[in-house]
């Protein structure tokens, strides 16, 4: 099995390249790839904790949680997460936060990568 | 090198796919991107799909848009995301999201 | 493993959203990357600009004065003070009227480095030549 590296920087409501991203993390770690995921820019607001699942928008908390369970390696762009106002405390329980260099570390021992890029 | 390419939108708003080249070159639909798969314009297909013969379209993406697997070009492969995982590490060495 | 080549494309213009700019803070983090790595190992970008990309790079910007954020020249700068390898495409300055002169360089700040106008059959180079390609 292989790493793939995922960079997804589109807002998680909004913009629903964030959900494909999330699907298709999950279908290589079902796979058994190993997945891990940097959030940048917009796609940063989705690691904030208590979001209310709506129906009519699509939700993060519970598909990073079930990817978290399932070994996948979430890290947010701390620089990015805080511009938006959003701190450590706040965030999803598991999701790192680190800075940039933490994906392109990622990239150098992935097998495959896939940036995708925000609005 | 082995280049695959998400297409995401149906207004492509850069060239890019018309400037790159690739010994093996494939084209992954999803998002709107679908609509390259579904959707003629004027009674005309999508001229990406004349870029290559790996052409792939994501069946969750044509499926929300209320289109059936008939709808899409029969150029086109109707994928799943573990397929598209699957083309990512046997078939592509290298992914761009356009 | 040893060096991982990454060739970053921007093909949005600056501003309007945050894509492009976060492609040049991303390059510019090879830099630390290697406190993350084995000994030894290291990850080199290139940095590449073609299409609408190249449109907001000219030199004489003012964001910080306008809007209060640090500047797509500014960052530019930076690229070439941390010795990034940078390539514009020629084809596309050309195509938006865009003299070489205005791109911006660091040489009063003691960069070694310059910004490469190139023909867009280089940057195809560089993707081929890469372990993976990143569109922004």
């Amino acid at each position: 099995m292989g790493k793939l590296a995922i960079a997804c920087y589109p807002g998680l409501v909004g913009n629903m390249s964030f959900d494909f991203a999330m699907k298709l993390a999950d279908a290589a770690a079902d796979k058994g790839h190993q997945v891990s995921i940097w959030f940048s820019g917009n796609a940063t607001g989705s690691v904030k904790a208590h979001q209310k699942h709506l129906k009519d928008y699509s939700t993060g908390e519970k598909h990073l949680q079930a990817l978290l369970a399932k070994g996948v390696e979430i890290c947010t762009c701390e620089a990015c997460t805080v511009a938006r106002g959003i701190q450590k405390p706040e965030g999803i329980e598991g999701i790192q936060w680190n800075a940039m260099h933490w994906y392109l570390a990622k990239v150098h021992a992935a097998d495959r990568a896939l940036l995708i890029g925000g609005e | 090198m082995k280049l695959g390419v998400f297409v995401s939108d149906f207004n492509l708003t850069v060239d890019t796919l018309d400037r790159l080249t690739a010994e093996k070159l494939g084209i992954i639909l999803v998002q709107n991107g679908v609509y390259h798969a579904t959707t003629k314009v004027n009674g005309k297909a999508s001229s990406l799909l004349d870029k290559t013969q790996n052409l792939y379209v994501l069946s969750d993406d044509v499926q929300i848009r209320g289109l059936k697997a008939e709808d899409v070009d029969k150029r086109v492969k109707v994928v799943n995301y573990s397929d598209i995982v699957d083309l990512m590490f046997n078939d592509y060495d290298k992914t761009a999201w356009l | 493993m040893g060096d991982v080549k990454v060739a970053m494309i921007v093909q949005k213009p600056q501003y309007k959203g945050e894509t492009s700019r976060l492609a040049i803070t991303h390059a510019i983090s090879y830099q630390t990357v290697e406190i993350l790595l084995e000994d030894g190992d290291t990850v080199t970008p290139k940095l590449c600009f073609i299409g609408e990309g190249v449109l907001g790079l000219q030199k004489g910007q003012n964001a910080m004065e306008l809007y209060g954020i640090t500047s797509t020249e500014s960052h530019m700068k930076n690229t070439l003070l941390v010795d990034l390898d940078v390539l514009v495409c020629k084809e596309d300055l050309d195509k938006y009227g865009i003299p070489e002169d205005a791109m911006p360089n660091a040489d009063e700040m003691g960069a070694d480095k310059t910004i490469q106008v190139v023909p867009f059959a280089e940057i195809q180079k560089a993707m081929e030549e890469s372990n993976h390609v990143m569109f922004f």
